[in-house]
This record gives structure tokens, C-alpha cells and sequence, in this order.
């Protein structure tokens, strides 16, 4: 499970030191599927890249299965599937080169790789392209390794930094339903997007974020409720109008 | 760290550079080919050559206008050559033999020479220009020649001489070295410069992919989320880059020795005692190490600090170039590794594989090039490792990259630092050829030309074709008069000091007399006139230099600050000066006019300062032994420490007062 605690990232700019995450907080439970939702820039990505270990938060923190991000980098990330709609793959290797690369990186011994590229090969369908370079597959082929490499090691924690970025329908439904098998394996998945209709369908529980901080947070059910809108995008505005009003009204 | 790791990441990275068709091409494949169809197919292309040219007919025109019983044994036998051809009648000789129609023409006369024989006078027309009819010249003159000996020899027993009476001296060659040592002095003069520019250029292809490509391809981010650490991807990286350069280099090398020693046999040169110098070459492989580990971890950390591929080979230009002139060293007459030399980057190991292939070898200096190179080396990884860690450098993709939309309609930006890079490496490489070659035929003139058409002339144009509004962009500004009169005040001091941090300089790393008498000629003025050596080497370069570089280039950096542009533009200008020795003399006085630059934001102080500065170099260097004043302070070119340092104390209040004089103008720097 994750943990976040008041998570910040500032990036020092001239003037002013940019906050790109200001305090967040949140929890993602086993078995649980959480979306992170907000327009681009709201902080989705900086959030995960610090949950990953690759960025380093300038105050507050988090915990993975119990590690910290902060000097557990290295049992954070051998517990952490990570896959983005930006990562990419050596176009020179076959698919069962790249997961045995990853595999073997995350001290998964060989004969289970092995095993694991069979199993994940059948439930993926890659059996037709697994010792073909990479070059040679299409899009959604890729997809598909990228999702075997992410999962290679069986981690219990899934990070997924809208990984339908730029897809069609056909391969984005190969990730919802790869999001659907981790929850029932009872992975704790952590998904971000800013398409509020994806996030409808696949969480169980939704953390708005804008500008760094944490808008909402429940499901849309709760948020129904909440504001007395049906249309998802009214109530994604309304929850950016109303903060800004007590920003106002804050003086700050 | 996890060894095991490592040599996963090193496996990986290797199979994936053995796929690659640019890398394996560069480094495998070349060097194999290359050499040896170069070298064989120029080898065999000359000897067919050189056998088809001998066995054309040649035509020629004989005149025999003596018509003795002597002349026509000549006629005779020219008759017996092979492939000749002879015309007795021909019209106009001489324009069919221009015309390459006719390829000699022979006329031969007689006279009655001071002894009382016949003196035979025989012209032989050709023409230079046309192959044919130089080869019937040498045909000629080579059956000519014979004949002569034959007549000679009758004559002399007619008067019952011995023929031997004609040779007074025999001179026989007799060269003691052993081709061994032959082979080292050719190959110690060449074979460090390519050791140390195939090591880079080998490396430089596959560490641009390693990081970079794996940024611009968006593989960066999973492996950095994986279970590996930083250090033991950094390391396996670096191990590829030392296999792969390792590789290119020794393929490059035994490639060139048998396509070299293949081509030698082909000419005739007995090669059987030529052989590859191997304890040297064990010797060399362990020097070889340290050198191909150092630049292994320079070109890692600029593939760690470029955002793709395209930037990363653009900062690797740079110092492939830099690595070039310094490799060059080993070319240049009269330079011997000393201590100081030996902590020298790359100058070092260009001097050691030298002294390896001569046979000189002195194992404190071995100990210091490669001890001093570890230390660099381990700083070097060091440096990739913290590049590695560091998120603004790990995540630069993001930012906007706009170089090189030059050519478009609206205002495009030249000012930017990987523009400005590649402008300078282009400027280099023009000044490096072409300058170089104008200079070696007319030195002066070179210098003029160099100045207006390398230096100035581009400078403007690309100014003019991105749109910008040059006398802003130039800084064309007025300034204070007291702050010319100020320049004026401190290039005295300034040269001073420059001339004693020179000898300073050349107390560590002597120069090599040739070389310095080289340099020499350049301010002596010899023939010239002290008014031309003024306007050559201190008006236009006062004008052409500063455009280029307080002008345009500082521009590019002003950006990261005001003495980040000071630096890195004063450091450019030193490289431009294409000599190692001047690389910090250069550099410092790069500083001084950036400095005057961008503090009164006027290129006109500056402009003053580089003019004043030369031209005093000139003045001093044609009349310091003819002044009694200037006498006193230098010594056999020498400046005494003391006046250096007086000089240094002088220039420093100056440029204190200076400094506070302009203090209002710095704020209005962006």
C-alpha cells in the first residue's frame, strides 16, 4: 500500500519557487484501485516520479509496503511496477530480451522469468511476437510488452502515469483490463489521468488534484452528493472554482 | 553495488550496440574494410597504372640536323625503343605537343666542343602538364643518358684511358637504423594522435546512444525506476563505452599495420623484418587504459547532460576537436615529456606513446601520465555519477528545445548556447583548413584573409540572416570616454602581466625551440613594415576577433550569468587560438574584454584593449633590445617576476577603479 504525507515539490525558479506538489496527502490500500485526476500540470506526474524514487520531495513523504521514498529508495523501487504513456523500449531487443533485462535487475531468478514471460505471454497474447525486435510491432504490440515489463517482478504496488496516453481504444482497453487482473490479484494500484470519464470507470477512489493540491477526494458517487451536479467535467470545475473563491477570500 | 548488476546492465548494452548497424559499422566494420581497400586498391591502381602508361605508344618527332655518322647511331638507337613511335616530318611540332597530339619532339645538332670532339646538343621538347609526354621525356632522357656512357667509353679507349678513371667517389648508403626503430619514428610521430582521436570517436558514437538515446527514446525513466542503482547503471554504461572504444581502436590498428605493410610489400619494400612492435605494444595497452577510461567518463557525462542524441553529439564536437589539437603534439618537432607535461590531459599520453615507440621509456614519467590520468578518471566518473542523481539533468527532456529553426521567416534565436556551439566548432574547422592554407603561402595576406572572411564576414551574416538588429546585438554602444582612457592606462600593465604569466607557463611546460621560433616570425617583423604588422596582427583583429566573440558568442551565454559569458567566451577564444600554449594566456585575456564588454556594455573598450594589447606585443617584441628602458625589464625575452608582479598590482587597482566607475551600467544587464 502507499501512504503520502503532506508531499511537497518545489522547483527553485527565479522570482519564485515553483510548487508543483504543495502538501499532499492520501492513502492507496491493497486490492484498491486510487486515480489521480487533474489537468496537465496539476502535479499528477511529479507526485508519481517522487513515489518511484526518482525525484526527491523537497518536504513531507511517503511510504511504500512500509519503505520510505525518502532512504528506502531501493526496496521502494524492487516493490514498484511503474509504466507511463511516455516509456518507451529498446527497438533493437525482442520483447523476451527487455522483460528478461528488467527481470534480472529486479533479482528475479532465471528459471521464474522464464515462467512468468510464459504465463504473461498467455494472459497478454504475445506469444506471436515475443522474439521479434521491438521495431517491428505496432503500437498496441508494444503496449503489451511494456505492461509485461512493468510486471515482470509481480509487485504489489503498481504505478500508472496515464498510461493511455495517446492510445487508441483498442490498446487503451488492454490497460484497463491489465489495471482490473492487478486488483484482483490485490495489488494496490495508483493510475493518474485527466480524462474524467476513464477515471469514472476504473476507480474505486478518486484524488482530485490542481495546482499541487488536493481538491476532492472520495468516489463519484460521494462527489455527486457533494455538489448536486451529474455532469462529471461541471464537478471537476466546480471543485477548482471553489478553492480558488477561498484562496480569494483567504487574501492569500 | 552489485557486480552482478553491472555486468547484466554491461550485457545488455552491449547486445543492444552489437545490433546497431551505425555502431557496428563505425567500429567493425570501417576499420576492416577501409584501410585495406584504401591502401590495396591505391597500391594496385598505381602499378596498373604505372604498367599501362609504360606500355602506350609514345610519339615522337626526330630532327636530326647534324646528320654525322655519330648522329645517326643516336637516331638508330632511338629506333630500338620499345613502344616509340618516330615521326621524321611533322609541321608544327610544338602545338601538336601542347595539344598532347605529340608527345616529345627530338632535335639534335652538333657542335665542336672546347676538346675538339663532337659535342652533341639534343633538345628534347615536351610537355610537363600531360602524363604521355612526361613519360616519353624520361624515356628519352634515360636512352640519351645510356648512349652517352657508351660514346664516352669509346672515346676514352680510343685514347687507351681506362674507363674506370671516371669515377673518382662512390657513394654507398648505409643506414644503421633497424627497421624497427624506423618503423617506431613514423609510427610514434602518427600513431598516438590516431590512438587518441580513434578512442574518442570510437567512444563518442556509442555513448551519445547510451544516455541520451535513452532519453530521447523515453527507456531512461524505467530503468531508474528499476530495482538497479544509480552507480551500477552508470558503470555498466561506462563499461561499454571502454569495450566498444577498446575495440574500434585495436581493429583501427591492426587494419592499418597489415594494409600498411601489404602496400610497402606491394612497392617493394622488403617488409620481412617489419614487425609489429608487441612488448611496445603491451606497454601502450596499459597506458592505453587509464586514457580510454578517462574519455570514456567525459563522454558519459555530456550523453548524462544532453537532452537527445543530436545534442549530445554537438557537445561531443567540441572536445573531440580540443582532444585533436592536443593529440597533435606528438606530430610537432621538438616537444619531450617532462613532469610538467605529464600532468597534462591527453598532451601526456601523446608524448608517452612517442617516447613508448622510440624506445625511450622512463618509468617515473609512465607512472606520473598514468597515475595523474586515474586521479582525473575517477573524478570524471564521479562527475557522471552526480549528473546521474540529479533530477534537473535526468529530466531536461522537457524543456523546449528551438535551435536551428535558423532559416525561418520570423526572428529566430542564434543565441542559443548549442547554436553558438555548433557555430564555433564550423568557425574552427574553417580557420583549422582554410586559414591554415592561406596563411602557409602568404603569411600576411593569410592574416587578412583570415581575419575578414573566416572571422568577421560569418559573424555578420549570421546575424543578418536571423534578423537581428546588429548594432544592438553588437553592442555598438557609446561609453564614457574615461573608460577608453582607463583601457588605455591598464594595457601596459596587462601585457606585462600576460608576458609574465607566460614565462610562468613555459617554466612548467617548456616550448620546444622550433616551435618558438615559429611562433616568432609571426611578431618579428622581418621585411614587413611595423605599419602592416599593426594593421594585420592589432587593428583587425581589434575589429574582426571582437565582433565574433565579445559580439556575437558572449551573447549566447549571458543567459547563465554575467561571469558564466565572461568564461565560457574567454575560454572559446583561447581554443580559437589553436595552440595549447596560448590556450591560457588566450583565455585570460578572453575574460578581460568579456569583462570590458559586458560591464559598459559597449564592444568599443574591448575593441581598444585587444588592439592596444597586440600592438604592444609588437612593439615590444621588435624593439626590446633597441630601447634601454625596455632593456632593463626583459632579459633574454624574460621578464624578471618582480615587474610581473609590480605590473600585476597596477593592472589590479586599475581595474578596481574600474570596476567602481561602472558600477551603474552592470544593473542594466538582463
Amino acid at each position: 500500500m502507499i501512504k503520502v504525507d503532506k508531499l511537497s515539490k518545489k522547483f527553485p525558479q527565479k522570482e519564485k519557487d515553483f510548487y508543483a506538489v504543495n502538501e499532499l496527502s492520501f492513502t492507496a490500500d491493497k486490492g484498491e484501485i486510487v486515480v489521480l485526476l487533474g489537468v496537465n500540470g496539476a502535479g499528477k506526474t511529479t507526485t508519481m516520479r517522487m513515489l518511484s524514487t526518482v525525484l526527491k520531495p523537497s518536504s513531507g513523504t511517503a511510504t511504500v509496503e512500509g519503505f520510505d521514498i525518502r532512504n528506502k529508495a531501493q526496496q521502494v523501487r524492487s516493490r514498484l511496477g511503474f509504466l507511463s504513456g511516455d516509456t518507451g523500449l529498446y527497438s533493437r531487443l525482442t520483447p523476451r530480451e527487455i522483460i528478461t533485462y528488467f527481470a534480472r535487475l529486479y533479482d528475479v531468478r532465471d528459471n521464474i522469468i522464464r515462467e512468468r514471460i510464459m504465463e504473461l505471454s498467455d494472459v497478454l497474447d504475445m506469444g506471436s511476437f515475443l522474439d521479434k525486435k521491438i521495431d517491428l510491432l505496432s503500437t498496441g504490440m508494444k503496449q503489451k510488452v511494456s505492461i509485461a515489463r512493468s510486471i515482470i517482478h509481480d509487485p504489489p504496488v503498481m504505478i500508472l502515469d496515464e498510461p493511455t496516453a495517446g492510445l487508441d481504444i483498442l490498446t487503451a482497453r488492454n490497460i484497463v483490463e491489465f489495471i482490473h487482473k492487478c486488483k484482483n490479484q490485490g495489488k494496490c494500484v495508483l493510475f493518474s489521468t485527466h480524462i474524467m470519464r476513464e477515471a469514472e470507470r476504473i476507480a474505486d477512489r478518486i484524488v482530485m488534484i490542481h495546482e499541487g493540491r488536493i481538491l476532492a477526494e472520495g468516489s463519484w458517487s460521494d462527489f455527486k452528493k457533494d455538489t448536486g451536479l451529474r455532469d462529471l467535467d461541471d464537478i471537476f470545475i466546480h471543485y477548482v472554482n471553489s478553492t480558488s473563491e477561498e484562496e480569494v477570500s483567504d487574501g492569500s | 553495488m552489485d557486480l552482478k548488476k553491472i555486468f547484466i546492465i554491461y550485457r545488455k548494452e552491449m547486445l543492444d550496440l552489437l545490433r546497431d548497424k551505425r555502431t557496428v559499422i563505425t567500429s567493425v566494420v570501417i576499420p576492416i574494410v577501409l584501410y585495406p581497400l584504401i591502401m590495396i586498391g591505391f597500391s594496385s591502381l598505381m602499378i596498373r597504372q604505372e604498367t599501362k602508361l609504360e606500355q602506350q605508344f609514345v610519339d615522337i618527332y626526330l630532327q636530326d640536323k647534324s646528320v654525322t655518322e655519330i648522329s645517326s647511331r643516336i637516331v638508330d638507337s632511338l629506333q630500338t625503343m620499345d613502344y616509340v613511335n618516330i615521326y621524321y616530318e611533322s609541321e608544327d611540332y610544338l602545338e601538336l605537343i601542347q595539344q598532347d597530339i605529340l608527345h616529345a619532339a627530338i632535335t639534335i645538332s652538333d657542335t665542336l666542343g672546347a676538346t675538339g670532339y663532337e659535342l652533341f646538343k639534343i633538345t628534347i621538347t615536351y610537355n610537363e602538364a600531360k602524363e604521355m609526354s612526361k613519360m616519353a621525356y624520361s624515356k628519352l632522357r634515360n636512352i640519351l643518358l645510356e648512349i652517352e656512357t657508351g660514346l664516352v667509353g669509346e672515346r676514352l679507349s680510343a685514347i687507351q684511358i681506362d674507363e674506370e678513371i671516371l669515377d673518382a667517389i662512390e657513394i654507398k648508403a648505409d643506414n644503421v637504423a633497424p627497421p624497427e626503430q624506423m618503423l617506431g619514428f613514423i609510427v610514434g610521430k602518427i600513431l598516438p594522435y590516431l590512438l587518441i582521436v580513434l578512442t574518442l570517436s570510437g567512444g563518442a558514437v556509442v555513448a551519445s546512444d547510451l544516455v541520451a538515446g535513452e532519453k530521447e527514446r523515453g527507456t531512461l525513466e524505467t530503468i531508474l525506476v528499476s530495482a538497479a542503482r544509480r552507480i551500477e547503471l552508470v558503470i555498466g554504461k561506462y563499461l561499454t563505452i571502454i569495450t566498444i572504444s577498446l575495440i574500434t581502436v585495436f581493429l583501427n590498428l591492426f587494419s592499418m599495420f597489415f594494409s600498411f605493410k601489404h602496400l610497402m610489400t606491394q612497392s617493394g619494400v622488403d617488409t620481412s623484418s617489419v614487425q609489429l612492435p608487441l612488448s611496445n605494444f603491451g606497454l601502450i595497452l596499459i597506458a592505453m587504459l587509464p586514457l580510454v577510461t578517462l574519455l570514456a567518463a567525459i563522454l558519459l557525462s555530456i550523453s548524462t547532460y544532453a537532452r537527445n542524441i543530436k545534442e549530445a553529439q554537438s557537445y561531443q564536437m567540441p572536445i573531440i576537436f580540443a582532444g585533436m589539437m592536443l593529440a597533435m603534439i606528438s606530430m610537432l618537432p621538438g616537444f619531450e615529456l617532462t613532469l610538467g607535461f605529464a600532468l597534462l590531459p591527453i598532451i601526456n599520453f601523446a608524448l608517452l606513446f612517442k617516447n613508448i615507440m622510440m624506445g625511450s621509456f622512463n618509468g617515473l614519467h609512465f607512472a606520473v601520465v598514468v597515475g595523474s590520468t586515474l586521479i582525473l578518471d575517477i573524478l570524471a566518473i564521479y562527475v557522471s555519477i552526480y549528473l546521474f542523481n540529479k533530477e534537473s539533468i535526468l529530466f531536461r527532456t522537457a524543456e523546449e528545445d528551438k535551435t536551428l529553426k535558423f532559416w525561418g521567416k520570423e526572428k529566430s534565436n542564434v543565441f542559443t548556447s548549442q547554436f553558438i556551439v555548433i557555430f564555433f566548432v564550423v568557425m574552427l574547422l574553417l580557420l583549422f583548413y582554410i586559414g591554415g592554407s592561406w596563411q602557409s603561402k602568404d603569411l600576411m595576406e593569410g592574416l587578412v584573409k583570415t581575419q575578414i572572411f573566416i572571422i568577421l564576414l560569418p559573424t555578420i551574416l549570421v546575424l543578418r540572416i536571423s534578423k537581428n538588429n546588429l548594432p544592438q546585438v553588437l553592442r555598438l554602444n557609446k561609453t564614457r570616454p574615461s573608460n577608453y582612457l582607463m583601457v588605455l592606462l591598464m594595457a601596459v600593465p596587462a601585457l606585462l602581466t600576460a608576458i609574465g604569466i607566460g614565462n610562468v607557463i613555459n617554466y612548467f611546460f617548456p616550448v620546444s625551440e622550433t616551435y618558438l621560433k615559429s611562433m616568432q616570425e609571426l611578431v618579428g617583423l622581418e621585411q614587413k613594415s611595423i605599419w602592416m604588422a599593426l594593421l594585420v596582427i592589432g587593428i583587425l583583429p581589434g575589429i574582426c576577433e571582437e565582433t565574433m566573440f565579445r559580439g556575437y558568442i558572449i551573447n549566447g551565454f549571458t543567459k547563465n550569468g554575467f561571469w558564466k559569458a565572461i568564461i565560457v567566451s574567454g575560454i572559446l577564444f583561447g581554443i580559437f587560438h589553436l595552440d595549447p600554449f596560448r590556450l591560457l594566456p588566450a583565455s585570460i585575456l578572453g575574460f578581460y574584454l568579456g569583462y570590458l564588454t559586458l560591464k559598459t556594455n559597449s564592444i568599443f573598450p574591448a575593441m581598444l584593449a585587444h588592439f592596444s594589447n597586440n600592438s604592444l606585443a609588437i612593439i615590444l617584441g621588435n624593439y626590446a633590445d633597441k630601447i634601454p628602458v625596455l632593456k632593463n625589464i626583459f632579459q633574454d625575452d624574460q621578464i624578471s617576476i618582480w615587474y610581473s608582479i609590480i605590473a600585476l598590482i597596477i593592472f589590479i587597482v586599475l581595474l578596481r577603479s574600474f570596476h567602481k566607475q561602472n558600477r551603474t551600467e552592470e544593473l542594466n544587464f538582463e
